[in-house]
């Protein structure tokens, strides 16, 4: 049996995923950019761990576990895959990302940045000695996630943990744990809005979700509203999300998911066509919030349970699709 | 009965409260800067003092009965200048807005929030990113927190860190049982004996003589090479020259500090918290005492301040007694 490791996210899980394999599985690890040897190593690969598969991927006729080694399936054409293929993908990063999410808010309220900035240059000015500003905090606060599963959930616990009122939105019905004080259905989306102090993107991009945060939804928030992506960049409308920070349509925002990334050519791009970095009121991180060593890990340990399973003919986790 | 609210802060408070007091009680507010001339009538006449401070040679306040501190700490008060037997009660408030700020700055640290995000503004580096199987920071689910200092606060931010996974110790002088998800309260004697479990340690005591200098090089080298620690209590808990030398020669990981060696004055109005340029220093996030500094804890303060007016007219039991009436 073998396992092909393609492209540069899946190589750089690829040493602790194999770590954690079992069986007896043969592991190659190819850079997605030398055609020949792609060929060479889909022709006969029974697994694919990768993040990305477009039309133009040579032909894989072995192919029947395509194992995305993250959440975020959108870098998959499905359609462009084999017959017969299942396709899974991987959490352990649940924790990590409830982390980030609240640590984003309670930064924010409690304008970490402003106040450490200032006396680092040497300034009293945040302190109640020489008479300071008072600033805020996240208790009492209204948060509303948006896309309540695995990761939506692991943020609405930690912000009830900080007495947030925590809401919710969901593209289909669910449970309500109980550290969601209302689940509103996917159509009263802009209610909720209007009711956040904060609002954390925890829902994956599909067609009905790029671009779901635009102009009009940036209205319908609160003006001092406070949004945390986590998700997916192009889940917020590049331009109307700039123009709403610049022009104070809403008060803040972190994003660690953004539109643009690296590549062979540009290997450190600023992460959009608009200068996000000029903002005062914008937390940015390269995308790095499942970066953990816990999560590589727990993700490494899945991937590679996951792959133990296919090899002993066992039924697969985390299912997504099959073709 | 007559109430006199004595400087800014219990002016303030005075203004914040107005609709939550008795209509029977009498206010006088004497605003900074205090006019002095306005004192021998006012302080005569009042039942209760409002304040966070009264001088020695203040004029005789001979029918105070009620000392009213706006404030949690009550040693700016002179005593022995005002009637004996008078009750002491002081106002609490800012156990949230300190607990956000430790799990706050406990998140910042293991995330290295700082050091990601000011490369990525500054020279958009990608280095720590998942996209780059780049270097990765850590989390505080399954992290070990230590908190030294049981007490209000520390129950606080025991009771926000424990959803996040974090295992809870604590340290404290006096025997004190264990709320549920905290595994064990040493005695302080003990503190040499939790330390080197902890990846974050945060101190939450007050600052008396079994706590001055209680983190010496000897404790500090106890702790992991990669645990934080984060000072909200006062900056005498921790000696300075220690935790400066470990931090610069990363024998600790990082620290948050709120609480300084040193405070401006009218001399100095731009003197640093510190002789040691900790400013400087990457890994530690330095913050000007104002760890427990928000409108909730404002908004608290008063509301306490006001139930405890209310009660005193009224001839019902105090809350926040320091020093109990005889």
């Amino acid at each position: 049996m073998k396992a092909v490791f393609l492209g540069t996210l899946a190589a750089s899980q690829a040493a602790p995923i194999t770590s954690f394999i079992s069986e007896a599985v043969r592991t190659e690890i190819v850079d997605d950019g030398d055609r020949p040897r792609v060929a060479a190593a889909l022709a006969d690969a029974d697994i694919v761990l990768t993040g990305a598969w477009r039309r133009s991927h040579p032909p894989a006729p072995k192919l029947r576990l395509l194992q995305v080694p993250l959440a975020g399936t959108d870098g998959i054409d499905v359609a462009a895959l084999p017959k017969g293929v299942t396709l899974c993908n991987a959490y352990g990063h649940e924790a990590a990302l409830g982390e980030f999410a609240v640590m984003m808010f309670l930064a924010w309220r409690h304008r970490l940045f402003d106040i450490a900035t200032s006396f680092r240059g040497g300034s009293w000015f945040w302190s109640p000695t020489v008479g300071g500003p008072a600033r805020g905090e996240i208790g009492g606060q209204t948060v509303g996630i948006v896309g309540l599963g695995h990761i939506g959930s692991e943020v609405a616990r930690r912000a009830a943990a900080l007495e947030c009122r925590v809401l919710a939105v969901n593209r289909s019905p669910r449970e309500k744990p109980p550290s969601v004080e209302r689940l509103f259905p996917w159509a009263e989306l802009d209610r909720m809005l209007g009711e956040c102090d904060a609002i954390v993107l925890c829902c994956a991009l599909t067609p009905d979700t790029a671009g779901l945060i635009d102009e009009h939804r940036l209205r319908a928030m609160k003006r001092g509203a406070f949004l945390v992506n986590l998700a997916r960049g192009p889940i917020a409308d590049e331009d109307a999300l700039y123009h709403a920070l610049r022009d104070g349509v809403i008060g803040g925002a972190a994003l660690d998911t953004w539109w643009r990334y690296p590549s062979a050519a540009e290997p450190e791009p600023r992460p959009s066509r608009h200068p996000f970095h000029e903002l005062p009121n914008v937390i940015m991180t390269p995308h790095c919030s499942p970066r953990t060593a816990e999560t590589i890990a727990r993700r490494s340990r899945e991937v590679a349970r996951n792959i133990d399973r296919f090899a002993r003919g066992e039924p697969l986790e985390n299912v997504v699709a099959t073709t | 009965m007559k109430a006199l609210f004595l400087g800014g802060v219990a002016a303030d408070t005075a203004r914040g409260i107005e609709a939550q007091l008795p209509g029977s009680l009498d206010v006088t507010i004497i605003d900074d800067p205090i006019d002095r001339r306005l004192l021998p009538a006012a302080a005569g006449a009042a039942d209760i003092l409002v304040s966070n401070h009264w001088l020695a040679d203040y004029p005789p306040a001979p029918k105070v009965r009620l000392v009213q501190s706006v404030a949690t700490g009550v040693d700016l008060f002179e005593l022995a200048a005002l009637p004996a037997g008078v009750t002491v009660c002081n106002a609490f408030g800012h156990e949230t807005a300190i607990a956000e700020y430790v799990v706050m700055t406990m998140l910042a640290l293991h995330h290295r929030l700082f050091e990601i995000s000011g490369e990525f503004r500054e020279r958009s580096s990608w280095r720590t990113s998942w996209v780059e199987g780049g270097e990765p920071h850590g989390e505080v689910r399954s992290s070990t927190l230590g908190i030294i200092g049981y007490g209000r606060v520390g129950r606080e931010v025991a009771r926000r860190a424990i959803p996040f996974g974090c295992r809870v110790l604590a340290a404290n002088r006096t025997q004190r049982p264990a709320e549920p998800g905290v595994e064990r309260v040493y005695p302080l004697a003990e503190l040499d004996r939790m330390l080197p479990e902890c990846d974050t340690v945060a101190l939450c005591t007050a600052l008396g003589p079994e706590t001055t200098g209680l983190i010496d090089a000897r404790r500090l080298a106890l702790m992991k090479p990669r645990a934080f620690l984060i000072n909200i209590a006062r900056g005498q808990v921790v000696d300075e020259d220690a935790l400066y030398a470990a931090l610069r020669d990363r024998r600790i990981a990082g620290a948050a500090i709120d609480v300084w060696w040193q405070y401006p004055n009218a001399a100095e109005p731009h003197r640093r918290g510190s002789r040691h340029p900790f400013h400087e220093l990457p890994n530690a996030i330095v913050t000007p005492h104002n760890s427990g500094w928000t409108g909730g804890m404002v908004r608290r303060r008063w509301d306490e301040v006001a139930e405890n007016l209310g009660r005193f007219v009224r001839g019902e039991p105090l809350i926040n007694i320091v020093t109990a009436g005889g």
